[in-house]
């Protein structure tokens, strides 16, 4: 059997990947994706120790179908959110949508 | 009825008073009937009590009721009532004197506006002044005694159109609050001293000892000040005079049974500790001596007949406090049982000159109504008579009571200082009856106009005429066996150490009083006979600072107005400045000033871009699990 370390690392990279793509891209969808990244990192870590240290339950698992769920519907609204921006901006450039401010 | 029920004299009035203030407006003449019948009430009631109190073993009583009222912890807190001879004295002349100005007043306010709130407020004054000297507990006493001072407040200010009526009505509350502050001051000191409120526990307490000297001084000489506010004894007199804004029956039910005797009473209740505490007595008896002296010089040259009666009262309550000095309760009541009796008389009496006059009460105006009124002429001139001390009328016995006991506690001095104040007595008191009554009249129309006034008003004069003629005999043993009491006043009420004595005429004293009185008779005689005044202002324009000094009452309301200024301004001015510069500029403005500069400073974090907060996210969320690792080590 794989040893948890294996899906730890596993995650963490996932995780970090989404960091970098989060922090790093200018386009909003692809920013949207890394955050879908980061979310999926998490919920292989649920699983993951779910499997190992309760390997009878599927609490784990609830949390990874919770997150997924919500994931769902936060892209849902951002993805809105995005079309209208680039209806009214021409533009899906995070950099160039900043009139939110002082 | 027993004697523990004997609250009810205070509740029957006071339990009228709110049906009057609810429904008074809609009562046919203002429920004025209903106020009789209340004070009526309590005035049979306290024969009963009267009877009750003979009845005990030694007739003296006391007889005690009380209920718990609260407990907190260890300490009790119980209200009751204390019925002995100084309470069934004051029952006595509180409830006398209030029928009487209750009946008086139904012809005197007859159509004043806020008729039934006269009366309603009349009932809620007697109904507290009978609660405060029935009070077994300083407690209830600084209660009944606020309650009396709201009263007067009303009363005084009734006529509230008025600005003087106003202005008076303050000045009253504000000059006997000052005084309040240092009662309520001395019951917390008694209080912490004993752990108790009730009055014959701390007497006991200062008796046995278990206060220090210096610590029962200072507390017995604040609940004094609260006296001599109430009193109106010298420096807080100003406020006496000036309460003859409100209408006359009021200053009669003012001056004789309610509110300034309640200082005697409270005085004449804690002798006791006066007398433990060293020189107490003497404070007490200067107070007293000064106020006499004072007022009198000043009632010489008051024009306004009610002032003249006002000065009068200040400075025979000094005479009052001068008895208490003496450490006998016995003299001090009763001369304020003889003094209520012949003073209300008086004010009465005035009370129906004014009426008759259609509120006149200037002397320059009137003269020569003995003829037009002369039962009320004929009554203020007995009530003259007591108040200058001419015997055999009420006010002599006490005077010489007085003189007597003076003069074995403080020797020769302090009698002279008095005397020379009853002879001003019989002076000014005489001034007032011939510029009143006598000679030719000052003011042509005034005089035709005037008329004797009605029975509703002359009923309660004459009843007390026949008082102020009467009331002193019952100093003498046999009459007051005749009345069913233990003997004479001093023998029924006395200071227990003293114990009773009974009373011989000292007929040296006597002789002296009576010369005394004769000599300010006939000195004012000299002088205004006729009601001519020719002789008194040639003396007076030979002296005008003199003059002007006794007109002014001795820049007394000058020089607190002037302090009242200075002191009120100057705070205000450092209270202004504070709230300027502190509270406003540094401590209101300051902060929004502070808020804007940081906001003005922090907006340029929002800067609108996702990547920097998302940034920001991360490096806190790195930052977060870094100082965690380290605190963590």
């Amino acid at each position: 059997m794989v040893p948890l370390e294996n899906y730890l690392v596993l995650s963490a990279i996932i995780f970090s990947l989404g960091v970098y793509g989060v922090l790093a891209r200018r386009n909003a969808v692809l920013v949207l994706m890394s955050i879908e990244l980061m979310l999926n990192a998490v919920s292989l870590n649920f699983i993951a120790f779910a499997a190992y240290l309760d390997p009878g339950k599927i609490t784990g698992a609830i949390f990874a179908v919770f997150v997924i769920t919500v994931a769902a519907a936060e892209v849902g609204l951002a993805l809105a959110i995005v079309i209208r921006l680039f209806r009214n901006r021409a533009t899906s450039n995070v950099d160039e949508a900043a009139i939110m401010k002082w | 009825m027993g004697a523990e029920q004997a609250w009810l004299l205070a509740a029957i009035p006071a339990g009228v008073f709110f049906v009057l203030a609810i429904f008074g407006r809609a009562l046919p003449r203002g429920g004025d009937y209903l106020g009789v019948a209340a004070i009526g009430t309590s005035f049979l009631l306290s024969f009963f009590v009267l009877g009750d109190l003979l009845s005990t073993e030694d007739k003296l009583g006391p007889i005690t009721a009380s209920i718990e009222w609260s407990t907190i912890g260890k300490f009790e807190l119980r209200q009751g009532i204390w019925i002995d001879p100084i309470t069934v004295t004051m029952f006595g002349v509180i409830t006398t004197v209030a029928l009487m100005v209750n009946v008086f007043s139904i012809g005197y306010m007859k159509g004043e506006p806020r008729y039934y709130w006269f009366f309603a407020v009349l009932q809620l004054f007697v109904a507290s002044m009978l609660m405060l000297v029935m009070a077994d507990n300083l407690l209830l006493v600084y209660i009944s005694w606020e309650l009396v001072g709201v009263c007067s407040f009303l009363l005084i200010g009734f006529y509230w159109e008025k600005r003087s009526a106003t202005e008076a009505a303050k000045k009253a509350f504000i000059t006997t609050r000052v005084g309040d502050v240092g009662l309520l001051i001395g019951i917390i000191l008694l209080w912490k001293a004993t752990g108790t409120f009730d009055i014959h526990g701390i007497i006991h307490a200062a008796e046995a000892g278990q206060i220090g000297q210096t610590y029962l001084f200072v507390s017995i000489m604040f609940v004094f000040l609260g006296c001599m506010g109430k009193s109106a004894q010298v420096p807080f007199h100003v406020w006496l005079p000036d309460a003859m804004e409100g209408p006359t029956p009021v200053s009669a039910l003012i001056h004789a049974a309610t509110m300034v005797v309640a200082g005697v009473y409270l005085t004449a209740r804690l002798l006791p500790i006066f007398e433990v505490a060293d020189g107490a007595l003497l404070v007490v008896t200067i107070v007293g001596l000064t106020t006499a002296l004072l007022t009198g010089f000043i009632a010489l040259a008051q024009t306004d007949i009610k002032k003249v009666l006002a000065y009068s009262t200040v400075g025979q309550l000094g005479f009052m406090f001068v008895a208490l000095g003496t450490g006998h309760p016995a003299i001090g009541m009763f001369h304020l049982a003889t003094h209520a009796f012949f003073k209300a008389l008086l004010f009465l009496g005035s009370g129906s000159v004014i009426h008759a006059t259609h509120h006149n009460q200037e002397m320059e105006k009137l003269g020569g109504l003995w003829k037009k009124m002369p039962i009320t002429g004929t009554t203020f001139f007995i009530g003259s008579l007591a108040l200058a001390g001419v015997p055999p009328l009420a006010g002599f016995w006490s005077k010489d009571e007085i003189f007597v006991a003076l003069n074995d506690k403080w020797g020769l001095w302090a009698v002279l200082i008095l005397a020379l104040a009853a002879t001003m007595t019989a002076f000014y008191t005489t001034r007032l009856f011939i510029r009143t009554f006598m000679g030719k009249p000052m003011d042509k129309h005034v005089h035709d106009h005037t008329h004797e006034s009605g029975y509703v008003m002359t009923g309660p004069l004459m009843f007390l005429a026949f008082l102020a003629v009467t009331a002193g005999f019952v100093v003498f043993h046999s009459v007051g066996k005749g009345l069913g009491l233990p003997g004479g006043i001093t023998e029924f009420i006395f200071a227990e150490h003293h114990g009773p004595h009974e009373y011989e005429i000292d007929w040296g004293f006597a002789a002296a009083s009576v010369v005394m009185a004769t000599i300010g008779i006939f000195a004012a005689g000299w002088m205004y006979w006729g009601n001519s005044i020719e002789r008194s202002t040639a003396l007076a324009e030979r002296n005008p600072g003199i003059y002007q000094m006794f007109k002014r009452k001795f820049y007394f309301d000058e020089l607190y107005q002037a302090v009242i200024d200075r002191g009120v301004l100057g705070f205000s001015y450092v209270v202004s400045w504070f709230d300027r510069y502190v509270v406003n500029d540094t401590g209101v403005d300051g902060s929004a000033q502070i808020t804007g500069f940081s906001g003005g400073v922090l907006k340029y974090l929002q800067t609108g871009r996702v990547p920097n907060y998302a940034m920001a996210i991360a490096l806190g969320v790195v930052g977060l699990t870094v100082a965690g690792l380290v605190v963590r080590g």
